[in-house]
């Protein structure tokens, strides 16, 4: 059960390597995330939580090239990993479930 | 890659995020922030771009980002420490011979440092206590009288200095005079003689700094006969009463004076100093005619420091045009205040401590602890040998370099903080011996002022650190690989190391030990020394200046009647030394052509007293003296003793001397000639002397048998009662005041004594180790050559033979030195003894004596020892 925890931004930014799937990497994740959510991504937060995710070992990091826009320092792309795919869908998963379990009562009854 | 320095984001912050991010990820977030801030520099223009890194750098300065750089395992730091102690320990342990001699050498040297540490802070803290010492002047009066006379230079200035040049020169703020006197106060109806009384204008309080706890120290020497006392001055002639406004009775005529104010107790390391301090116009001679009667010592509040620079420049004109009148040459300088106690050569009120004698005991300090490293290095690279499985295992283990290093370096930390806490107990138990040597008053609470804690403490440090660091280098850079498989030798360098130090440690023993036996040859040399007059047996009182010569003469008379007292005189000097200066001429002679000289007025039994010897003419005569007793001073008559040199400045052979006139004062006539004698110390030269009748004098010499001491003095103190009720008895013995002069010497050979003793043993403590652990190493070679047919002696030779080499090395290069830079001392002397040469045969035979026995007792053990039981094991 614990194990598969993911935060609220921690499964956006899950989200996102995702669909940047071979260009995932710190800029282009917060471009992303911010385009597509219209919200703005601090560098701290979004970094914070890449090596959080890093850590429980959903994402897996691989070093990339070094360009002259990044005054030689190389990129740091992302990959989910099979426990990371686990832990999306299973934190997909638990929400259908919710989901299901609403009674269709409840979305017809009006708040006075 | 080079980022221009405008285009780029702002460097502090770049800094500030590479110094706290996590070293592992610090790559890829900065260049993420390099890329984000090229988009924005393009779309949103620099600032903007600079402001939004700035505040991505903020952001990413939280956990998880933040990351020092960690070894990717963790030792733990305590438990290696621990260890490492605990190994020490037992290495310390284990060790005995080599922990105690270091421990002993170290401690040995440690004290004399804080000793002579104590000592120096004590001698540079003089007078910085008070807040305007950088401005103030002490003002040094320079003449010249007519043309023979020599430039004269002292301290003393007359009342008009003070005035004029507060008057003159607008830099001068204020003028302190002040005259250091002593004076007869009463304690219970009884006279009591107080030497720290001190006369001074009521400027005094304008530039220095004194606590009152009574009185305003504006107006407290305001006019004549005002009184301020030290606060246990006040208990001690008033208890708990209240001292302000009460009358004090000072001087043998009670003269009233008023208590104006009490001050507190100061500290004791200032150049002048005083229990009593009076208004400098009760002296009755505030007037300002004259540049003469130059009796007072003058101090200046400048403006500013700078004037120091300017003002000299001012009062050389200024002093030109004043002497005219004066037909002699008087120019004032100026000294700071803060410096007149290490580098002025004039002493005035307390003795000054020269600068160089400082140095020479830091020298000698700074001497002693090389001795004790060497002694270290040198004991600690011996040992290697034995420590060099350790280090193998150790590195084997996984140690690298550096640990080690610090291990052996944290051994010697370990050793020296012991030794400094041995010392500061042993320094607190002889401080009074210390004090009592070197005739000051160290107080031992200053051993933990903070400032001086920090630099003992930093002194130990830099001790460990040398100490230890040579042998560390060494031991920690051992390949293991040799040492385990058992070959193993000690480096060239170690070795040359180790005889190089010796080598020193020996050099610098001789060298002490060469400047001991000099500097106590001639302090011998000075109290041999026949100085032409008689020193020994003679009593020295203190009477009035003034006093009736009546009376005075009827006191001798009584005292002569005792049989064990031989001579009375009266005199205004003793022939210890005479400093009051003259001026002699002829009356045939121009009256500018006089030529300076020293005088002392005596009576008719000085010559008789004292022993001098009469070469022409005659003595004074009773009748002479009787001849300048006259209240109205042109009446007198005065008669003339001229001393051999001063009888030839006229030109005059002793016989030819006899009945001529001269002038010195007065006109009188010259009736003896005596020999040339040491009336000033051995440092100058044979002056001429005059010396002249008189009714007056504040010294009465008294000669006596000396075979029942105590009796006589008992006899003397009770006729002092007698005549001189008003005055209190103490009685000084001419040749103690003779070797006060000579305090400085005697206090340097005292200690140079002592110091030198103790390099000399430390010394030999490090050879003694050194041997021990040389021959130990040796020892398979010793019993091989033994089952060969080698002799004891033979033996001894060739393990002995090395070290008495190095100690010849060291005699070679030390005894030059040493017998240049005494040479130099002793030329400081106008009457000296040559170096001797035999000083330096003892000090050699001495040295090579001692190392051959030192080294020889570890290399007769080595030679006596059984070698079968050398050879056994293998």
């Amino acid at each position: 059960m614990k194990k598969y925890q993911l935060g609220e931004f921690e499964e956006i930014v899950m989200l996102t390597v995702g669909v940047l799937y071979d260009e995932a990497y710190g800029v282009s994740i917060k471009t992303e995330i911010e385009s597509r959510l219209k919200r703005n991504v601090s560098v701290g937060a979004l970094q914070t939580a890449l090596k959080r995710l890093e850590e429980k070992g959903y994402l897996k990091p691989q070093d990339g090239e070094r360009t002259e826009e990044r005054a030689g320092r190389p990129k740091k792309y992302f990959r989910i990993t099979a426990l990371g795919k686990k832990a999306m869908e299973y934190s997909k998963e638990t929400r259908e479930s919710l989901w299901n379990a609403i009674p269709e009562v409840a979305w017809k009854l009006k708040m006075v | 890659m080079k980022r221009n320095q405008p285009k780029g984001p702002p460097e502090l912050f770049i800094s500030f995020f590479r110094w706290f991010c996590d070293p592992e990820i610090h790559q890829f977030i900065e260049g993420d922030l390099f890329e984000l801030y090229d988009q924005r520099l393009e779309e949103k223009g620099k600032k903007k771009a600079d402001l939004l890194f700035m505040k991505d750098v903020l952001q990413l300065f939280r956990p998880g980002i933040i990351g020092r750089k960690k070894n990717h395992y963790q030792t733990n730091f305590i438990d290696m420490f621990r260890n490492n102690f605990k190994i020490a320990r037992r290495t310390l342990w284990k060790n005995k011979p080599s922990t105690i001699i270091n421990m002993l050498g170290l401690t040995v040297g440690m004290t004399s440092c804080l000793m002579i540490a104590l000592f120096v802070l004590h001698e540079v803290s003089f007078d910085k206590f008070q807040p305007n010492a950088k401005r103030i002047a002490r003002v040094v009066m320079e003449y010249s009288m007519g043309r023979d006379g020599g430039v004269e230079e002292g301290t003393f200035t007359s009342t008009k200095v003070a005035p004029v040049f507060s008057r003159t020169f607008p830099e001068v703020e204020k003028g302190i005079r002040m005259n250091d006197a002593s004076a007869i106060l009463q304690l219970n109806n009884q006279p009591v003689l107080e030497s720290n009384f001190l006369y001074a204008d009521s400027t005094f309080f304008d530039a220095f700094y004194y606590e009152m706890i009574e009185g305003n120290p504006k107006t407290a020497l305001n006019g004549p006969n005002k009184l301020i006392l030290t606060e246990s001055m006040a208990k001690k002639y008033f208890g708990d009463k209240d001292p302000i406004g009460q009358g004090m009775e000072v001087g043998e005529e009670k003269e009233l004076f008023e208590i104006t104010g009490i001050v507190k107790d100061y500290p004791k390391n200032s150049q002048f100093y005083f229990d009593f301090l009076a208004s400098f116009s009760s002296l009755g001679a505030n007037q300002e005619e004259t540049y003469w009667n130059a009796n007072y010592t003058t101090y200046l509040l400048l403006n500013s420091e700078e004037a120091f620079h300017s003002l000299p420049d001012k009062i050389d004109p200024f002093m030109k045009k004043e002497s005219v009148e004066m037909g002699a040459s008087v120019d004032f300088h100026l000294e700071h205040f803060d410096e007149v106690h290490l580098f002025s050569p004039h002493s005035d009120m307390v003795p000054n401590t020269s600068i160089t004698y400082l140095y020479m005991l830091g020298a000698i300090a700074f001497l002693i602890l090389v001795i004790v490293c060497s002694t270290y290095i040198n004991l600690s690279t011996a040992k290697s040998v034995e420590r060099a499985k350790e280090v193998g295992i150790r590195k084997v283990s996984g140690a690298d370099q550096g640990q080690l290093f610090w291990q052996f370096i944290g051994e010697s930390t370990l050793l020296t903080f012991l030794s400094l806490i041995t010392s500061m107990a042993l320094t607190y138990l002889l401080l009074p011996n210390f004090n009592d040597l070197i005739g000051k008053n160290l107080s031992a609470s200053e051993l933990i002022q903070p400032s001086f804690l920090i630099f003992t403490i930093g002194l130990t440090l830099i001790i460990s650190i040398i100490a230890g660091s040579y042998p560390a280098m060494i031991l920690s850079k051992f390949q293991p690989i040799s040492i385990l498989k058992g070959v193993f030798k000690k480096t060239n360098s170690a070795k040359w190391l180790q005889q190089s130090l010796t080598v020193f440690q020996f050099g610098i023993s001789v060298f002490l030990i060469i400047a001991t036996l000099v500097i106590s040859g001639q302090l011998n040399f000075i109290q041999n020394q026949d100085l032409g007059y008689d020193r020994e047996q003679i009593i020295a009182l203190s009477i009035g200046w003034n006093k009736d010569n009546k009376q005075v003469s009827t006191f001798k008379k009584e005292l002569k009647s005792h049989s064990q007292i031989i001579n009375v005189s009266r005199a205004a000097n003793s022939p210890v030394n005479i400093q009051s200066g003259y001026s002699m001429n002829l009356p045939t002679r121009p009256e500018n052509e006089y030529i300076s000289v020293n005088a002392n007025p005596v009576d008719d039994e000085f010559i008789k007293v004292t022993g001098l010897e009469l070469i022409a003419g005659q003595d004074f005569t009773e009748n002479m003296i009787h001849l300048t007793e006259n209240e109205n001073w042109d009446d007198n008559e005065f008669n003339y003793i001229l001393t051999e040199n001063a009888a030839a400045k006229f030109g005059w052979s002793p016989d030819e001397a006899i009945g001529k006139r001269m002038i010195l004062n007065q006109e009188g006539t010259v009736v003896g000639v005596i020999k040339n004698f040491h009336f000033q110390s051995l440092r100058n030269d044979l002056n001429p002397l005059v010396l002249f009748t008189s009714s007056w004098g504040s010294r009465l010499l008294v000669k006596v048998n000396g075979q029942d001491l105590p009796g006589t003095l008992a006899f003397i103190e009770e006729q002092w009662k007698k005549f001189m009720p008003d005055r209190p008895f103490s009685y000084r013995f001419l040749d103690e005041d003779y070797n006060r002069m000579y305090q400085s010497e005697m206090q340097l050979g005292k200690v140079m004594n002592i110091f030198a003793t103790m390099a000399i043993i430390l010394a030999c403590l490090g050879l003694f180790g050194l041997s021990s652990y040389m021959i130990q190493q040796r020892l398979k070679e010793v019993s091989i050559r033994k089952v060969l047919g080698a002799s004891t002696w033979q033996v001894l030779q060739m393990l002995s033979g090395n070290f008495v080499k190095l100690v010849l090395i060291a005699i070679v290069i030390a005894t030059p030195l040493a017998y240049w830079v005494m040479h130099q001392w002793l030329e400081d002397f106008a009457f000296h003894i040559s170096v001797p040469i035999w000083a330096l045969l003892v000090a050699t035979i001495a040295t090579v004596g001692i190392a051959f026995t030192t080294a020889g007792i570890h290399g007769l053990k080595a030679a006596w020892s059984n070698p079968v039981k050398n050879l056994k094991s293998e």
